[in-house]
């Protein structure tokens, strides 16, 4: 794999704030790497200083010795288009600031619509779009001149349920073509198309990794036992050696060095006589390893 | 002078659909019928709309067609302006306070292309819009006072454009420059209150871009000192260019300014 982007010790000061305190990494092609970490992190202020906008107090952004403005492709978290043109105006005027010949700009924009479904709003007016279609056609004008870094801020976060399935999906289909780099606290999301993680908190860059190695040094990996009624759970959790913590109908068992192993655990739950609903080994979602790392002190 | 005629065509489309193209040369339009009409009709409105009573007389001044033109292009200098500059003044400003500018600048474009084209749509604007008052107030004199010489009335609409790029160039570089409210504030201070001096000092003060409007009327009175013309035009054109690349540059240097 090769390095695409290579980030070195970029600090953004604001008067006597520090928003942004020398972070550094890099990404490899065709991968995606999610930046997430809770607000006023700096995220946002992360991903304007990589897209040129805002100016480094130190440090370096270095795309893989090509021109960097020219051949990235930038959603911000909150997009706001000229009203008055309609979408394939704008998607085709945006390939065309980007250096692409104006009858391949028409003809690429309204591939690029189709491909982020607004193929029946060509010409409609921005003014009149939903929420939704504007982040479509916000993915659009980001990769319409086929960048090879694409940075999204909080790409899905304003979407419903629905607009925010159909968005992933799409930003799954461009993971063959091109680098992305977003910016998320959807952590679902995250785990969803990641390859790799950077964690920022005040600033700073305190967990990076890939998914399962981040996973590796936070997971507190447990059984789950479900009963059918409280007091079970409750006397089970109380009887057996294995130091389980009732809660609900549920009773949790940390795993320590493998310690107990689930054959251990089914031989203590068959030999008692309580109901048992559900047996499972439980590893730490996402969401978990991120209320430990930004509470972490 | 990277994208220029696509950022072109970008400014045509705003400028084009939000109707600037129609309504502010209308306005200056109206403006222009204004002085001719109502110096014309003075007497006959009066006697239908005042209670003048029986036997009341009243000297008008004797104007001719220059006096009327002059006064047209008072119009244009108070409420024409006024239109112009608040139509435009936050076309760089407003665009980085509301985030739009984001999507433009995250691009290779070049600050002077996006400079230009601005101010040659609201040049346009501004062309069309004197070319419409000019002809409005000139056809009303024609017809009811008495008629130019071509050759000068051109002149003076010419001398009077070089003045109106000069009002572009403040207004475009105050909204590069600083947030709509100090922009608009600070263009406006510059232009009228230049406008305010120059009627106290202007006898003294001969050579500066607001005494443009007055030296174009004074070309067809045939009454201008030349030499006080001319440099006037250059100082103003080069104070134009300056404020241009002044503009262009603080533009690219309010990048930051945007809302991402």
């Amino acid at each position: 794999m090769t390095t695409i982007l290579q980030v070195t010790g970029l600090t953004k000061r604001f008067a006597e704030k520090t928003v942004v305190d020398a972070i550094s990494f890099t990404l490899e092609e065709y991968t995606s790497t999610a930046l997430i970490g809770p607000n006023g992190a700096g995220k946002t202020t992360t991903l304007s200083m990589l897209t040129g906008l805002l100016k480094p107090t130190i440090g370096n952004v270095e795309l893989s010795g090509v021109d960097l403005r020219a051949n990235i492709g930038f959603l911000p978290q909150y997009p706001q288009f000229h009203p008055w043109l309609s979408a394939l105006e704008f998607t085709e005027m945006a390939a065309r600031l980007n250096g692409v010949p104006s009858k391949k700009a028409k003809v690429d924009a309204q591939k690029t619509l189709e491909f982020v479904g607004l193929e029946n709003a060509l010409n409609k007016k921005i003014a009149t779009f939903s929420g939704g279609m504007k982040q479509r056609l916000g993915i659009s004008q980001a990769i319409v001149h086929k960048p090879k870094l694409l940075l999204l801020d909080e790409p899905v976060s304003a979407l419903d349920p629905v607009g925010r399935r159909e968005v992933l999906d799409l930003l799954k289909g461009l993971q063959q073509e091109t680098t992305i780099l977003y910016s998320t606290h959807i952590l679902n999301d995250a785990e969803e198309m990641t390859d790799q993680l950077l964690f920022l908190r005040d600033g700073k860059l305190v967990e990076q990794g890939t998914l399962r190695e981040v996973r590796q040094r936070f997971d507190e990996p447990r059984y789950v036992v479900e009963f059918s009624t409280e007091e079970e759970a409750r006397l089970f959790a109380s009887h057996s050696e294995l130091f389980g913590k009732a809660q609900g109908c549920y009773v949790f068992v940390d795993i320590q060095e493998e310690e107990p192993t689930m054959q251990q655990l089914l031989q203590q739950l068959s030999a008692c006589p309580y109901n048992v609903r559900k047996v499972a080994r439980q590893t730490a979602s996402l969401e978990e390893i991120f209320m430990k790392v930004a509470k972490r002190v | 002078m990277n994208g220029f005629s696509v950022l072109l065509q970008k400014e045509f489309r705003e400028a084009w659909r939000s109707w600037k193209f129609l309504w502010i040369p209308l306005v200056f339009a109206l403006l222009g019928m204004t002085d001719p009409l109502t110096n014309y009709y003075m007497m006959d409105i009066l006697s239908a709309v005042g209670n003048v009573p029986e036997g009341f007389e009243m000297l008008m001044p004797e104007l001719g067609p220059a006096d009327l033109l002059q006064a047209s292009i008072g119009q244009f200098q108070t409420i024409g302006l006024l239109v112009l500059m608040a139509s435009f003044v936050g076309t760089i400003s407003k665009e980085r306070a509301n985030g739009m500018a984001t999507l433009m600048y995250v691009r290779p474009i070049s600050f002077r292309a996006y400079f230009m084209s601005k101010f040659v749509v609201m040049s346009t604007v501004g062309f069309i819009s004197i070319v419409a008052g000019y002809s409005a107030s000139v056809y009303y004199i024609a017809v009811l006072y008495g008629t130019f010489e071509g050759a000068t009335l051109i002149a003076s609409i010419g001398t009077y454009f070089v003045w109106l790029l000069f009002v572009f160039a403040v207004t475009l570089m105050m909204s590069a420059t600083f947030t709509s409210v100090v922009a608009t504030a600070g263009a406006f201070v510059i232009i009228f209150v230049g406008q305010i001096m120059v009627a106290f000092v202007g006898v003294f003060w001969t050579v500066t871009p607001w005494k443009l409007p007055t030296y174009g009327v004074q070309l067809i009175r045939g009454t201008m000192e030349m030499s006080d013309y001319w440099w006037s035009l250059a100082v103003t054109l080069v104070i134009t260019i300056v404020c241009m690349n002044i503009g262009v540059l603080t533009m690219k240097k309010n990048v930051a300014m945007t809302k991402i």
